[in-house]
């Protein structure tokens, strides 16, 4: 059993903290402030706190150096994809392309948000998603649906301005290696011409195991 | 089983819910075998500690995903886990089979002013997507049992669902 032989050395105390903290990181819906986690502020605790985070598929992610949550293991990700493995429907794959292009590609390239974070303001609309989507409508509506509900996208409902969808709370559990894919995969999608997609082209086929 | 594979199928279950496997094979590290009532499938789940599970957010005032119930998704739940675990007192996995027509039953009185036709609607995509998210499992066109999720709920989860079980009408 994994969590007992990861923790079995602990104290009562310590375990109990690293366990709190493996509880929080997993199934918080925002990012945890480290004072919640006093796991990490002890050597030994927050080295059986990663242990845990591993064994199980996981890692520790910081999202801004107070602020932690957990993510996909780099390795476990890539053999997984790998193998194919997808739980998301076509539908919801191809909706959720469409807003991070409205909602964060877009506003990237105008500088507007920086260019390793995938919060946005700046809502995709659901005329945008409809429109410019090959997934019918009422398709489109539910895959916004599952999408919302899983966390990976938001929904925003302005008073004066047209509400939409922005990137969900989940997407802050990607490590840094997956945002950089993300990222690149992004410009492939939206911008196969750009010169940007040629040089990502060109990486790859010089490194097929460059997963990023 | 390597801590390799073992950590494939955590995320396996993380991200795509419980995972079917074949009846005979081996259990991963930390994970639990359920066993299907007519023992021909079976399923696995995480197999973690209370004090590192989900009921651990609400001791620290953390908020955890929000369960609104807008659609009434979780009310046609509530109807299935009435119909499907005959007796509170025993485990609710595997639990018992139950037709939509028992489940609506219930559900009426749980969606009151709804009529047949809209309760119909809200049974048949509520139930697809508890189905989907592994909180169901459906079988044919008209009965429903309960998915394996429910099977990990944890006995401070258990004891609320029997509260909650008392109070829904049947």
């Amino acid at each position: 059993m994994i969590f007992d032989e990861v923790l079995a050395t602990l104290t009562d105390r310590r375990r109990e903290m690293v366990e709190a903290a493996y509880a929080l990181l997993e199934n918080a819906t925002e990012p945890v402030h480290r004072q919640y986690l006093p796991a990490l502020g002890d050597a030994t605790s927050q080295e059986r706190l990663r242990e845990l985070l591993r064994r199980t598929g996981r890692t520790l992610v910081s999202v801004d150096g107070l602020h932690f949550t957990s993510g996909f293991d780099d390795a476990v990700r890539a053999e997984l994809t790998g193998l194919g493995w997808q739980p998301l429907p076509l539908a919801d794959r191809a909706v959720l392309v469409l807003v991070l292009v409205y909602s964060v590609a877009i506003p990237r390239s105008e500088e507007l948000i920086s260019q390793d974070s995938w919060a946005s303001p700046y809502p995709a609309t659901l005329q945008d998603i409809l429109r410019d989507s090959k997934v019918p409508a009422t398709e489109a509506r539910a895959a916004l649906g599952r999408l919302t509900a899983c966390g990976l996208l938001r929904n925003i409902r302005a008073g004066e301005q047209d509400g939409g969808y922005v990137p969900g709370p989940q997407l802050n559990r990607l490590t840094p290696a997956a945002r950089e894919q993300l990222q690149d995969q992004l410009i492939l999608a939206a911008a196969p011409d750009h010169p940007l997609a040629a040089a990502i082209r060109e990486r790859r086929r010089h490194d097929p195991g460059d997963t990023r | 089983m390597n801590e390799r594979d073992t950590a494939l199928w955590w995320a396996r279950i993380r991200s795509g819910g419980p995972q079917r496997v074949a009846t005979g094979g081996p259990t991963p590290d930390g994970l639990r075998r359920i066993v299907e009532a007519d023992a021909q499938a079976v399923w696995l789940i995480p197999d973690r500690p209370e004090s590192a599970g989900p009921a651990v957010l609400a001791e620290y005032g953390v908020p955890g995903p929000a369960m609104l119930d807008s659609k009434g998704t979780l009310r046609v739940l509530a109807a299935c886990v009435r119909c499907c675990w005959p007796d509170p007192a025993t485990d609710p996995w595997p639990g018992a089979a139950a037709t939509l027509d028992q489940v609506d039953q219930v559900l009426q009185r749980l969606v009151p002013g709804r009529n047949a036709v809209s309760r119909k609607a809200l049974l048949t995509g509520a139930s697809r997507r508890l189905a989907a998210a592994g909180w169901l499992l459906l079988e044919g066109a008209d009965t429903v049992r309960l998915g394996p999720r429910i099977a990990s709920y944890g006995n401070l989860e258990l004891s609320t669902l029997r509260e909650l079980w008392r109070m829904v009408p049947a």
